[in-house]
């Protein structure tokens, strides 16, 4: 069976446009980013988080105002995947006297659903310090990562392909960033920055330039064989003739990841979401940026007459 | 088929192996599920008939992270200050100063503290043989010292937690030391934060200490009313003037004819601690909204300054109610303890059978009890107050002299309370006191859910990429499953040779993994179908393909697994828990997709010169 036969797409004499479509979509993403923001869960800022299972479904009203009656009402609240699942979050960990911040919420559960019983699911407590750590740590993961994939293939190909790459890298990382933002807040998504976030998008970052790569490896076969081709004809050849695995395997990876989607659990949601977005623009950034860049990087270099090829 | 001999034993071998090394898993949950049918009785019988075999089972099994199994982590940070703190002597206003800014910055900063303190001293010019060692030593010498001193309180610190943690009875706990001074623990299934926090934050430091004399106390007590007056006159500060306590009748009021306002602006210390001579002699009794206000009145430097040196003020560890208020005790003692609690050997407790109240009894060494008696003869008819971490438990008067070495603390609320307090007490005290900076618990039931969501969701996501594969390849895609199936089996083999953990990330690295091992068959497929198409033969396009996608494999594989590797450096618990199965996984679909497929064609194209079809 085939999904695509052989194609001859001109990719590369679209790409100006393509640019000003990333540039629209990672603008947008940034004004959320900027108005909106993430939402940083307690990895990151420190604070108490109960999770609690009640037997019969609770009205966050009613939560909300026991929260109040224990001195908590500035206190976050929501349900975690069912309503008889409830989230609360507060900043602090202790209080003055040194008594445990969840001690108190679930005394205040306690005495406003004395009729409705409930076992504690998950109970985080992150200390400031530790949060300022993490903190720092998930952007030197970050950071060491892209610096990494630049050597890595600024070696294995050329400098200018690493460039390609990375633009790449970038390109996905902000586009998943700035829609993150914008679905912050979507019922069942559980889109707050956490560890596993963390995680999510440094997979994202491995899977992206696996299509670059992907299509740098066949422009390298190509250039031996054709050696007269112009850049950009090559480039077209040779995302061509990688499309149907390109589509192929995206797919695969997106059904999978639906799946973890619809079916991981609460904690695996945002994780999915995340890389699914991810391979999204991963797939279409292999082409529209990771080559494009590369092409246009060599082209200036051509033209300012330095020998870049 | 000869001729691939060496790569069919190799194959079969790894198969073989990750079996071997999987069955253990398998038995634990076969012994699981036994135990679970059994009643009570019968599952005691069959825990002691395969004994050796359940826990040899249970140790070689496939480890769950605390996500999935549910349970406690921990994170304890050694408070190397407090220990630098207690070790200087003449300690004075620079002193404090100093520490100050240090405990500021080593809140940010991630270097030693004691190299911050040396620093820091440093800057401001101050020898540190000043308040260490002898006024010959350098600061080399001294920091060497505290660097040393504080290296066995963090290890000294790590080996009481351990003690007490066994003594606590968790089955496979794990004890880390985790960068320059910080502890994890992680309690498998214990679920008791309250108790826990309890058990391991506990310095269990305990002191034996004389009371004051009640007429000094009450001399001092008024020196420090008269101080805080002046304190609240004299400034603006109105932190310390007393909120007025509902019940007064307590107080024993000269000026009777004062009205409440006018005594607590007249006695800003003696409105908020009420004395009551006749039945709390030397003692004041505070409620529970006023401790603050009297921690911080004592706290300032003018009242310190007309308190005598040797004096100490310690709360009583709980509360006593009357009238529906909780008051606690504060009682006035000599700061030098007696004896402390390095002397005690054993601790056991139990319900006092004269009272019915819990207690935990304590048995000293001989020197402890040579002193222990010598205290007692000396002290007839004082109280003697039995403070642990600086909360005194009880205050009994000496009816005579105690020779043996026997003693005991009450006032307990109860039994587990006592039984934690025993533990702790054997443990011996730590050397610093420990802070939890991270606490994270998980119910038995998420880890359930997390299991069941995180196991359907890899199963079908395998059972569609299978099926994806058998129709759009036909007999390679049919190649590429059987891969995909030992590419799991690998995966897990190790994860389980290497006591690796696996968390509900960990299984969405799996997942993750088959789209990985997918993706290499998609490319040598891919390229197979072009070099068909160029018009070579079934042999001769398998050769090419493979050759020919193998760089591409290698890079894209080669760059995900440095992702990995950060993201392993990096993170934590769950977090490595999926890079550690991304790196696997990357590793055994190498393997599977790459080389046993390879092998599978060969042995294949042998036999069917043209039937293979790629879709």
């Amino acid at each position: 069976m085939r999904i695509l036969g052989k194609t001859t797409i001109n990719f590369m004499a679209t790409r100006r446009s393509w640019y000003i479509v990333s540039a629209v979509v990672i603008l947008a993403g940034l004004v959320s980013l900027f108005m909106k923001g993430v939402n940083y869960g307690i990895d990151f800022l420190g604070g108490t988080e109960l999770v609690v299972r009640f037997d019969q479904a609770v009205d966050i009203g009613k939560v909300r105002s026991a929260m109040t009656g224990v001195g908590f009402e500035s206190a976050e609240i929501k349900t975690f995947g069912s309503d008889r699942d409830i989230l609360i979050r507060t900043p602090s960990i202790e209080t003055e006297e040194g008594v445990a911040v969840g001690d108190i919420l679930q005394q205040g559960l306690r005495d406003s659903f004395s009729g409705n019983q409930f076992t504690v699911q998950k109970e985080d407590k992150i200390g400031p310090k530790i949060g300022a750590e993490l903190r720092r740590d998930a952007i030197y993961a970050v950071a060491a990562s892209l610096i990494a994939i630049w050597l890595y293939i600024g070696f294995r190909f050329r400098f200018v392909y690493g460039i390609g790459a990375v633009a790449a890298l970038f390109h996905d990382v902000l586009i998943t960033l700035g829609i993150i933002s914008i679905f912050d807040g979507v019922a069942g998504l559980n889109l707050e920055i956490s560890q596993n976030m963390i995680a999510a998008f440094l997979t994202l970052v491995g899977l992206s330039v696996n299509d670059s790569v992907v299509i740098f490896d066949r422009i390298r076969e190509n250039q031996k064989i054709f050696k007269t081709m112009n850049l950009a004809d090559l480039m077209n050849k040779s995302i061509n003739e990688m499309l149907s695995r390109t589509i192929i395997t995206s797919g695969t990876i997106f059904i999978v990841l639906m799946v973890l989607m619809i079916f991981g659990g609460e904690v695996n949601r945002g994780f999915a979401f995340t890389l699914l977005i991810g391979i999204i623009t991963g797939t279409y950034s292999s082409v529209y940026t990771a080559s494009a860049v590369a092409l246009d990087w060599t082209l200036r270099g051509k033209a300012q007459g330095r020998m870049v090829k | 088929m000869r001729k691939h001999r060496a790569k069919i034993i190799l194959i079969v071998g790894a198969v073989l192996l990750s079996l071997y090394l999987l069955y253990p898993t398998y038995q634990d949950y076969e012994y699981q599920q036994t135990l679970n049918q059994l009643s009570e009785e019968d599952s005691l019988a069959f825990i002691e008939e395969h004994e050796a075999s359940i826990r040899d089972a249970r140790a070689r099994r496939i480890k769950l992270g605390l996500d999935l199994q549910g349970g406690m982590r921990v994170v304890l940070e050694v408070n190397v200050l407090k220990l630098i703190e207690d070790l200087a002597k003449n300690k004075d206003a620079t002193f404090d100063e100093i520490l100050t800014a240090v405990k500021g910055e080593a809140q940010r900063s991630e270097e030693s503290p004691v190299l911050i303190l040396r620093r820091s001293f440093e800057e401001h010019q101050i020898r540190m043989s000043r308040y260490y060692g002898s006024l010959r030593d350098d600061n080399d010498r001294i920091f060497a010292f505290l660097e040393d001193e504080s290296q066995k309180a963090i290890d000294r610190g790590m080996e009481i937690v351990r003690n007490r943690v066994d003594q606590y009875g968790v089955s496979e706990p794990s004890i880390q030391k985790l960068g320059a001074n910080r502890i994890i623990v992680e309690l498998p299934g214990v679920t008791k934060e309250a108790e826990v926090r309890r058990l391991l934050q506990g310095t269990a430091r305990l002191e034996f200490k004389l009371l004051k004399e009640p007429e000094l106390v009450y001399r001092v007590m008024d020196a420090i009313d008269k101080a805080v007056v002046e304190l609240t006159t004299d400034s603006t500060d109105t932190s310390l003037v007393a909120s007025l306590p509902d019940d007064t009748t307590a107080i024993d009021t000269p000026e009777g004819e004062l009205t409440p306002e006018e005594f607590a602006k007249k006695h800003p210390f003696f409105s908020v601690a009420l004395i009551n001579p006749d039945q709390f002699p030397g003692d004041a009794v505070v409620a529970e909204e006023n401790k603050d206000k009297i921690r911080r009145m004592l706290e300032r430097e003018e009242v310190q300054r007309v308190t005598p040196n040797d004096f100490q003020f310690v709360w009583s560890a709980k509360p006593k109610v009357f009238d529906d208020t909780r008051y606690f005790m504060l009682y006035a003692v000599k700061r030098t303890p007696e004896l402390t609690g390095g002397v005690i050997v054993n601790a056991r407790a139990q319900i006092d059978p004269s009272f019915n109240q819990p207690i935990v009894t304590m048995e000293m060494n001989s020197e402890g009890a040579r002193e222990w008696a010598r205290i007692t003869g000396a002290n007839v008819n004082k109280r003697i107050a039995i403070v642990l971490d600086n909360a005194v438990f009880s205050d009994p008067v000496v009816r005579n002299k105690i020779i043996g070495g026997n003693s005991q603390i009450e006032g307990l609320d109860d039994l587990d309370e006592a039984r934690l307090l025993e533990i702790v007490l054997k443990a011996g005290a730590l050397p610093a006191p420990v802070e939890i900076i991270e606490q994270r618990s998980v119910g038995p039931s998420l880890g359930e859910d997390s299991i069941r969501s995180g196991l359907f969701s890899a199963g079908l996501a395998t059972l569609l990429t299978i099926l994806f594969m058998v129709f759009y390849y036909r007999a390679g895609g049919m190649v590429a499953d059987l891969a995909l199936v030992f590419c799991l089996l690998f995966l897990l083999a190790v994860l389980a040779a290497f006591q690796g953990t696996l968390t509900l990330p960990g299984i969405a690295g799996i997942i993750l993994t088959l789209a990985i091992a997918v993706d290499a068959n998609v490319l040598i497929y891919e390229r197979v179908r072009e070099e068909i198409a160029t018009g070579k033969t079934l042999r001769a396009a398998i050769d090419a393909g493979y050759d020919k996608a193998f760089s591409a494999i290698f890079d894209t594989n080669l760059t995900t697994f440095i992702t990995g590797v950060i993201l392993y450096q990096f993170g934590t618990g769950p977090v490595q828990g999926f890079a550690l199965t991304l790196m696997i996984g990357i590793a055994s679909s190498m393997f599977s997709a790459v080389f046993i497929t390879r092998v599978i064609f060969n042995i294949l194209a042998d036999k069917y010169t043209t039937g293979i079809q790629f879709g």
